[in-house]
């Protein structure tokens, strides 16, 4: 599995000389901290940056993993990969590499986020918990990045993935338990909201806040993205131009 | 032994037959694809590198089902597609070392070191591809193919788009290679590059190999000299021995002929019994272009517009 880390190593590299992106992809997730947690008039609970914060972590890990979609649409449309597929290493390494990279760009942006909720006045759990924190934001993103990535092999370009994208994503994200408790919501929500993978991480999340470390969320995760990553390496196995 | 070996090999895009039925059987030598915009030259090594599925027929490569033995097929050969493909972020090193490493090879660093300097990149590897020029950035392609040592090397379009320097300098290595034992398959619609460089040559037209053979074989099949004469009044027929009138354009008369000089002096001898004023009267040796015309007709581009082509343009600005 060495090609995977070389994989993983090109996309870090061209990312970290692309600064204005380093810079712009930590701010984002920052903002939306900020605004959402301190600006919006509804609060539904009396600590809303405590509450939400949780929410606001995985949300950067899906977004993160959705936009990192377009690194593989990159390499469609520029043709890298007539290149990694006529290639001896195994194909799937070219996927494992993508979701290295971006699960572990989502998690920089993810410490970015938790370092402004302690400046905000978040208080932060013991040690266990964020080892279980940082496990459960790292599993989600895996399977965030898969399904992102193994759409982005099936799309033929920028715009196409753009709408897929924001198809899924926005989606997940207000369908979930990110941005509201369970008992503030409609019915209809409810339902949806308990059966969204972002809220398993946002549920699982929060609990470790609260200091209870709770693995089953993590579990149906790792589960989901079991399956997942299944279904995607059989596609890269067999892919064509 | 035969290193690549195709059976009827078809690909549809849909109902649009892209290559139809092709049989081939290259040894150890160069092979050159020859074939204008859109004839399947691409689509042909896309099948042989693994990368798309033939509709219908088969292709081995070194003794491997492109299909069934994929795997093994891509650790024997290396592949420069059409579209030049580099990271202009990263180093000309980095960008070969990156191959090195997911090719497997050991050494990585000093193959990469030895590969940039086979192809004349060594001084200026550390820098950004960014900064490099399009004959640069082929020769950096290259690069990457060669950094392991595939048995055959699929080179699609490798001179589209330079300038005749760098050209030259990419069939020196290319010809150099083959002297090392390698197989060189390439495409190209530069007929005079092929007529100079290929051992033998494919011309394709709308997925169908219309003719197959050296270069001189080929020319000899259609004569091989050229005679042109320009004359004023209306020619009459020719039936001169060893001579074929090819062509009448305005006031241009176009001959195929086996030896050039006897055939000059046959031909001007005809004109003037029939009358017709010359004005000039040229012979040149036969070149593919000629064959091509013969066998396939005009060479007219019938690709729609191709989209891969104008990014390339771009990006090259
Ligand atoms: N992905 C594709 N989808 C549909 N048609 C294609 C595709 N790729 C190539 N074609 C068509 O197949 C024919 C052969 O293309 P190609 O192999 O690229 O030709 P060449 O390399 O000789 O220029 C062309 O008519 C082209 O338009
Ligand atoms: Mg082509």
């Amino acid at each position: 599995m060495k090609s995977v880390y070389e994989y993983f190593l090109r996309d870090l590299k061209k990312w970290l000389r692309g600064r204005v992106f380093v810079l712009t992809a930590l701010i984002m997730p920052a903002a939306w901290l900020v605004f959402v947690g301190m600006a919006l008039p509804t609060r539904f609970t009396d600590n809303y940056v405590g509450f939400i914060t949780p929410g606001i972590l995985v949300m950067t890990m899906l977004f993160s993993s959705f936009q990192g979609g377009s690194l593989m649409i990159f390499d469609k449309v520029l043709g890298f990969m007539n290149k990694f597929l006529a290639l001896p290493s195994p194909r799937e390494s070219i996927l494992f590499g993508k979701i290295a990279f971006i699960t572990f760009r989502g998690l920089l942006q993810a410490t970015v986020i938790l370092a402004l909720a302690v400046l905000l006045g978040v208080r932060l759990p013991g040690i266990a918990e964020l080892v279980f924190i940082y496990l459960t934001l790292g599993v989600f993103g895996v399977l965030g990045a898969a399904t992102a990535t193994t759409i982005a092999l099936k799309v033929d370009d920028h715009d196409g993935y753009a709408a897929v994208n924001s198809m899924i994503s926005m989606p997940l994200f207000f369908a979930s338990s990110a941005l509201m408790p369970y008992r503030d919501m409609p019915e209809w929500l409810r339902v949806l909201a308990s059966m969204n993978p972002v809220s398993f991480a946002t549920d699982t999340v929060r609990s470790m806040f609260s200091g209870t470390i709770e693995i089953g969320g993590i579990a149906v995760l790792a589960v989901l993205g079991l399956i997942v990553l299944g279904v995607s390496t059989y596609m890269f196995r067999q892919a064509t131009v | 032994m035969s290193v690549i070996v195709t059976e009827n090999l078809t690909r549809y895009y849909k109902d649009l037959c892209a290559v139809d039925h092709v049989d081939l059987e290259v040894g150890r030598e160069i092979f050159g694809l020859l074939g204008p915009n859109g004839a399947g030259k691409s689509t042909i090594v896309k099948m042989l590198t693994t990368l798309l599925r033939p509709s219908d027929g088969r292709a081995c490569v070194c003794g491997h089902d492109v299909v069934k033995d994929a795997v093994r097929v891509r650790e024997s050969i290396s592949y420069v597609p059409q579209e030049m493909a580099l990271d202009i972020k990263l180093t000309g090193r980095e960008n070969v070392v990156l191959f090195a490493r997911l090719y497997g090879v050991p050494n990585a660093r000093d193959r990469t070191d030895e590969a940039l300097g086979l192809l004349g990149l060594a001084d200026r590897a550390d820098e950004l591809v960014r900064g490099y020029s399009g004959g640069m950035r082929r020769r950096l392609e290259l690069a990457q193919a060669l950094v392991h040592e595939p048995r055959v090397l699929f080179l699609d379009e490798p001179t589209l788009g330079l300038d005749v320097a760098a050209r030259e300098k990419i069939w020196e290595h290319v010809h150099a290679l083959k002297e090392k034992g390698m197989t060189i398959f390439m495409t190209t619609h530069y007929m005079d590059e092929a007529d100079r460089y290929c051992d033998r040559v494919a011309i394709i037209d709308r997925g169908k190999i219309s003719a197959i053979g050296t270069p001189q074989g080929l020319k000899g099949e259609i004569g091989r000299s050229v005679v042109t004469a320009s004359v004023s009044g209306e020619p009459g027929a020719f039936s001169l021995e060893g001579v074929r009138l090819l062509k009448v354009d305005d006031h241009e008369l176009v001959f195929m002929a086996g030896d050039g000089a006897d055939a000059l002096a046959a031909i001007s001898q005809e004109l003037k019994r029939q009358g017709l004023e010359i004005h000039s009267l040229s012979v040149r040796e036969t070149s593919l272009d000629d064959v091509f015309l013969q066998k396939v007709g005009t060479p007219e581009d019938r690709s729609a517009f191709d989209g891969s082509k104008y990014r390339l343009m771009l990006r090259r600005r």
